[in-house]
């Protein structure tokens, strides 16, 4: 696996440095070179939320990168601020349910626009709170990163306590990392429009 | 956390590797050295060493006070080690303003303090996030002479290390031992092999007290002379003319650095800490299109690796040297001082208080190829 530089941004609590912790140390335990950086600045409190996560065979250089081979956007403000991330080679990933409102913010360059249904499948066939969860699956449809199987065993070690006090649990963020993964693979099949 | 305690003892047992945060591997490199005291006060981003430590300290025995500033925080370290504690603090940006008073205390009374700055970004609260904008304050900061040891990381596996080191460095010379990271290492998660210092031959040195030591002075002991005030100009001058002398003696046993592609190099790129990662990407890439640009990279930013810099520009026959750093020129003035005479022609990429990628570098070397 050469360098994958992915970007992960939206609104604090929507769970972002989340699946992105899971997704690094899911690559870590199949003994993938792996970095994971949020952004901690001041706009944190109260800002957009990024998580910049590289996956490798080789080590891996600087903890920041200018361009993202996919930058995930989970809210309009996200969309704007990420959009510096993207360039020709970029699979920019958005969330269609804010499609037209953050449609002039997308960004100019990118390989690939794609929207995905996340929070409005999260909210109508599973749960909001499992919407991160769509997202971790969509990266890895996308990407390959981690395994399907790999990213299970991360989220389990993640929310035993979670899912030992409510085994439905499991089952639902199973499910709705099945789904992203599923819904990614689609659009990439498809080839949503630009 | 009966976990954590689980999981230090098996470190001891046989190395463990482990994904976790700079912060993190800081706490457990003092906990493998064997600390058993910080002092400190919380600010970005370092806070985490504070938060970590708190956490496992006292499942060790270990001791944790949180001050009322970094004034404080620096002397209780300096008061500490005095009584043969093994001590140390971490801050970052306004709080390494703060401390260069008792740092500077550690160098006048030669105190085996160590001390872990995560560099944010300046000048004053500047961000809470990353930079290398404390190389001038980490080695030649407060009133003095920079008697001082600064050890500057690049990845998690040398916080650890060096973490260990750094205490064994404080205490084998008794000059204020730092470990220059900054915010992306402070939080970033990368693996790391955590280990028992035992385990690879190092052996950590045993404490002792400065202070309150047995017997009579001019009877049948010397006096140990802790001071960081004299009477007389000429007493001062002494003193400080003795520790240069001394300083000058060991820094060669201490300098260390790391030097890549300087055989035969038309460029050399020189970078410290996290910087020095996009730097080895870059010289990679540029010498698969053919272009020779070597590596050399400071670890020790005090003493500084001087005559290894000087015969890696001999040999290669380069040209150029590119100093690479987020800050605008420190570790730029820092060189030049050290290499004076040379005549190698210096060049710049200067960006302070951001990050530095291996396409930064690359396209800044073939801008003035």
């Amino acid at each position: 696996m050469s360098l994958i530089k992915i970007a992960l941004a939206g609104e604090g609590g929507q769970g972002v440095q989340s699946i992105a912790e899971i997704l690094a140390e899911a690559a870590y335990n199949e003994n993938k070179q792996t970095i994971y950086i949020p952004n901690f600045g001041l706009e944190q409190r109260g800002g957009v939320s990024i998580a910049f996560i590289q996956f490798s065979d080789k080590r891996i250089g600087a903890p920041k990168f200018n361009k993202a081979d996919v930058v995930v956007a989970l809210s309009e403000r996200a969309v704007e601020r990420t959009a510096i991330y993207s360039d020709e080679n970029t699979l920019f990933v958005y969330d269609s349910g804010f499609k037209a409102e953050a449609a002039e913010a997308l960004p100019k360059e990118a390989k690939k626009i794609i929207g995905i249904a996340a929070i409005d499948t999260a909210n109508h066939e599973l749960h909001p709170r499992v919407f991160n969860i769509i997202i971790m699956g969509a990266v890895i449809g996308l990407t390959n990163v981690v395994s399907f199987e790999g990213a299970k065993a991360a989220l389990e070690h993640k929310l035993a306590y979670k899912f030992e006090k409510n085994p439905d649990l499991r089952e639902l963020n199973f499910k709705a990392l099945e789904i992203g993964k599923n819904m990614a693979e689609e659009s990439l099949k498809e080839g949503v429009a630009k | 956390m009966g976990g954590a305690r689980k999981f230090m003892a098996k470190i001891m047992e046989e190395p463990r590797k482990a994904f976790i945060t700079g912060n993190e591997a800081v706490t457990w490199g003092a906990l493998a050295a064997g600390a058993e005291i910080m002092f400190g006060y919380p600010i970005t981003p370092q806070n985490e060493v504070m938060h970590y430590w708190t956490r496992l300290a006292p499942q060790y025995g270990k001791g944790f006070l949180q001050t009322e500033d970094e004034l404080s925080a620096g002397f209780t370290v300096c008061g500490a080690v005095q009584g043969g504690k093994k001590a140390f603090t971490a801050t970052a940006g306004p709080g390494n303003v703060l401390m260069q008073e008792p740092f500077g205390m550690a160098e006048a009374m030669r105190l085996p303090l160590f001390a872990v700055i995560q560099q944010r970004g300046g000048p004053s609260s500047g961000t809470v996030v990353y930079s290398q904008q404390e190389v001038t304050l980490t080695t030649f900061g407060g009133n003095g002479e920079g008697h001082r040891i600064v050890y500057s990381t690049a990845s998690h596996q040398e916080i650890y290390d060096y973490t260990i080191k750094g205490f064994n460095t404080a205490w084998k010379y008794r000059f204020p031992t730092f470990l220059l990271g900054d915010g992306y290492q402070a939080k970033m998660r990368e693996p790391l092999e955590m280990y028992n210092p035992e385990d690879r031959g190092i052996k950590m040195i045993e404490t002792y007290p400065l202070i309150g030591l047995p017997g009579h002075i001019g009877d049948n002991r010397e006096p140990q002379h802790l001071c960081n005030i004299y009477s007389l100009e000429e007493e001062l001058y002494e003193v400080v003319m003795k520790v240069s002398a001394e300083y000058e003696k060991i820094s060669p046993e201490i300098v260390e650095y790391e030097e890549k592609e300087c055989e035969n190099a038309d460029i050399i790129i020189l970078t410290h800490g996290v910087v020095s990662r996009a730097a080895d990407d870059a010289v990679k890439a540029l010498r698969a299109q053919g272009i020779k640009a070597g590596y050399f990279r400071p670890i020790t930013l005090r003493p500084f690796p001087q005559k290894q810099l000087r015969e890696a520009i001999a040999k290669s026959g380069a040209k150029k040297l590119l100093i690479a750093e987020s800050a605008y020129g420190q570790l730029d003035r820092l060189t030049k001082q050290e290499i004076y005479g040379e005549t190698i022609k210096i060049e710049n990429l200067f960006m302070p208080g951001v990050g530095i990628i291996d396409y930064d570098i690359i396209n800044k070397i073939k801008s003035i190829l």
